[in-house]
């Protein structure tokens, strides 16, 4: 997609605009996936994780987040899905096809090409260049929820209730890591299901497990590698990765697909100025036919002409 | 511009209505934009989620879809119509501009209005001042900027000359003085304006159909492609010729004025000719994409997507005929028909082919309906206020004239301005 419509708007003459612009644009122009190796991510082993749900209040401690306890009438944190008061949460699933059951766990998968921020009118969500955590800014998000429509995983969760609004999702825990700290999930894990590191060593590792026991995960493959262009998060699973409910995906990066054609009809703005050129170059011929006609009207029956 | 003899009464200018402004009607219509503005207050201080049917899977609802995607859709005459006066030379149609630019107006406001009811943070749209926050790549970003400096400056600039003249007759002299003085720089501008003002709509329109890109594998493959944009800005145009047949005829029969068949049958031919566009562009689409096959599966949507289709290739089909096409019954049947299928083009993208994966649903909730309601309501009201302050709907000149005596009338001691005018 690249610059596009950043050179659109300099044609139009607002160049201080888009100087600015600089870090957040480059980061959305096509890149080799070892480019993402240094990045932040987690590991989820599906086939590790017993389901003791001792991530989930750890989230919340770390976040600052009041637990959701509605179902259990505040005795404890009974989230039924992802929303405004959890980032994180561990969920029983059923592979229909096999019968066999796993737990999944869901929160943001940190994409290299994020929709949400591709989409975010004014870059309240924004992709860190270095640790490529994927974070939210109260001061310029003006709550349209482009966000919520644009991510395929459905993360982003939107405080329905609040008279100002946030946009709530997992950030990483990037406020502990300064102190040496991992995300709080991670930290709490029984049976290491969830492991924090730099993308590349993280692939490194999952593929090291599927190649010790071939057969044993689902497809032997890794979830996140390829999809929505590749995430910071990845998953293996033994049961199918659409009944954990993480999606089958046809487009690929969606900031690319979704821009490819606009990054040629914008590029440089030259197209709209063509058509703008062609545009007053006809209407001006009709004007001069008009304006006849107009002068005409007027010298038979008075009558101003009528724009 | 002799008028053929068969022509009884073809439209010449625009002439306000005559009659008082605040009919029941028109009360009433203002009583149901007030109850919106109600709720609107009341969503304002209690929270989106108190009042509307939205979730965080379902996150844009009637407001973005109908309200935002679908009236500016119809709201896009003043393109269309544009369109074919000024870039297609055809001059029987100056004479509807006016009606065009002010549904244009005023759909473009209140679907801007919907938009502000809808975010969540709207007062961090003061962003909009600082160019160092803005995603240029973000389509919604092109929306929130375009839209609004299209509706204010340049259909402002284009519905001026209408307020312009009724100053011009009915104002004091200094204000006549004033809209003399700035006419002829007026003038000289307009041609380079009104460029702008169609080189604008095809990049925010087409922006409408790039936001459900984003939503990728959410949205059903029959609608889900790379030529949404260029589908999208063509529908615009689509409605925008449908609806002013439509509002023309309507406010015809509201106001007891006659139908200048002629003009409504060029119109239908614009129409026409671009629903073929569409359909042609559809059909190369869904071929290379190679989904034909869903458009037969026994579902709801492929009825949707037929629907869609049906009812924009009937009154186009039908429009090709003289018959059809210089019928004033057909004329309104059919645009009707034609606006139902684009409005529901422009719509389904974003609701009935919009499937998130997680399982939950939406429905818009009675504050939601009423606030809709009270947009819409809002923008008939304030169409039905204008064609009787300003000159727009188009009439026979002797209407002109005994309009322009009444205006003297009302303003006896101006009169003499007018008379030594030329």
């Amino acid at each position: 997609m690249g610059v596009t419509r950043r050179q659109a708007l300099q044609v139009l003459g607002v160049g201080v605009a888009t100087k600015a612009l600089g870090k957040s644009a480059r980061a959305s122009e096509a890149k080799d996936p070892s480019h993402y190796d240094d990045t932040l991510g987690m590991l989820y082993d599906a086939s590790r994780c017993i389901g003791c749900k001792a991530c989930m209040p750890a989230c919340n401690e770390a976040n600052g987040l009041p637990a959701d306890t509605e179902l259990s009438e505040g005795l404890h944190q009974t989230p039924l899905r992802l929303n405004a008061q959890t980032k994180n949460i561990i969920e029983l699933c059923e592979d229909k096809a096999t019968e066999q059951h796993s737990f999944v766990k869901r929160q943001c998968m940190h994409c290299l090409e994020p929709a949400c921020v591709s989409g975010c009118p004014f870059g309240a969500l924004a992709k860190n260049a270095e640790n490529g955590i994927v974070s939210w800014r109260a001061d310029l998000c003006i709550g349209c929820r482009f966000c919520e429509v644009a991510c395929p995983f459905e993360v982003p969760q939107f405080e329905w209730k609040a008279f100002n609004p946030k946009i709530v999702k997992c950030e990483l825990c990037m406020h502990r890591l300064p102190d040496g700290s991992a995300p709080a999930c991670t930290e709490v894990c029984p049976t290491e299901a969830v492991i924090f590191g730099k993308r590349g060593e993280l692939m490194k590792d999952a593929k090291n497990r599927i190649a010790k026991n071939p057969g044993f995960f689902y497809e032997d493959r890794v979830y996140g590698e390829k999809e929505a262009g590749g995430t910071q998060v990845l998953y293996l699973s033994r049961v199918s990765f659409a009944s954990l409910g993480l999606p089958t995906l046809t487009y690929g990066s969606l900031p690319r697909y979704s821009t490819k054609y606009q990054s040629i009809l914008y590029k440089f703005m030259a197209i709209p100025t063509l058509i703008y050129i062609g545009l007053v170059a006809l209407i001006r011929r009709s004007w001069k036919h008009h304006q006849q006609q107009a002068a005409e009207i007027e010298r038979e029956t008075g009558m101003l002409e009528q724009l | 511009m002799t008028p053929k003899p068969e022509i009884l009464n073809p439209w010449q200018r625009g002439v306000p209505v005559e009659g008082k402004i605040f009919t029941p009607s028109v009360l009433l219509l203002i009583a149901l934009a007030l109850i919106g503005v109600g709720f609107a207050l009341a969503r304002t201080i209690g929270g989106l989620g108190n009042y509307t049917g939205m979730s965080s899977a379902y996150a844009w609802g009637v407001w973005k879809t109908f309200n935002v995607m679908t009236l500016t859709a119809l709201g896009s005459g003043g393109l269309a119509v544009g369109l074919a006066a000024w870039v297609f030379d055809r001059h029987e149609l100056h004479v509807v501009m006016r009606t065009a630019l002010i549904t244009s107006f005023l759909f473009y406001l209140f679907g801007l209005l919907g938009l502000a009811i809808d975010v969540g943070r709207p007062w961090n749209f003061y962003n909009l001042l600082f160019p160092w926050t803005w995603n240029v790549h973000s389509a919604l970003f092109e929306v929130s900027l375009a839209m609004p400096i299209y509706c204010v400056v340049f259909l402002g600039f284009e519905n001026a000359p209408a307020v312009f003249e009724r100053l011009w007759y009915t104002g004091t002299p200094k204000m006549r003085q004033w809209a003399t003085k700035i006419r002829p720089a007026a003038l000289k501008a307009y041609p380079f304006v009104i460029a702008g003002a169609y080189l604008l709509p095809m990049g925010h329109q087409s922006s409408l159909g790039a936001l459900m890109m984003l939503g990728g594998d959410k949205v059903h493959p029959l609608w889900q492609t790379q030529m949404l944009p260029l589908l999208y800005v063509i529908q615009a145009v689509i409605c925008g010729f449908a609806f002013v047949i439509f509002i023309l005829q309507a406010s015809a029969l509201t106001w007891k004025r006659p139908i200048d068949i002629r003009v409504i049958a060029t119109l239908c031919s614009f129409l026409s000719y671009t629903v073929f566009i569409w359909l042609g562009l559809r059909a190369i689409d869904l071929t290379i994409r190679g989904v034909w096959g869903l458009a037969f599966e026994a579902n709801y949507l492929s009825l949707v997507f037929w629907i869609e289709n049906l009812t924009l290739l009937i009154p186009a089909a039908l429009f090709m005929t003289h018959k059809f096409k210089h019928t004033a019954m057909w004329t309104f049947k059919l645009s009707v028909m034609a606006i139902l299928g684009g409005m529901l083009y422009r719509f389904t993208p974003t609701a009935f082919a919009y499937h998130p994966s997680e399982n939950a649903s939406y429905f818009p909730t009675v504050p939601e309906f009423m606030i809709t309601v009270g947009l819409i309501s809002a923008s008939l009201a304030a169409y039905a206020i204008a064609v009787k302050v300003l000159a727009i709907l188009p009439a026979p000149t002797q209407a002109w004239f005994k309009q322009v005596d009444d205006w003297r009338l009302h303003y006896p001691e101006e009169a003499a301005y007018a008379d030594h005018h030329h």
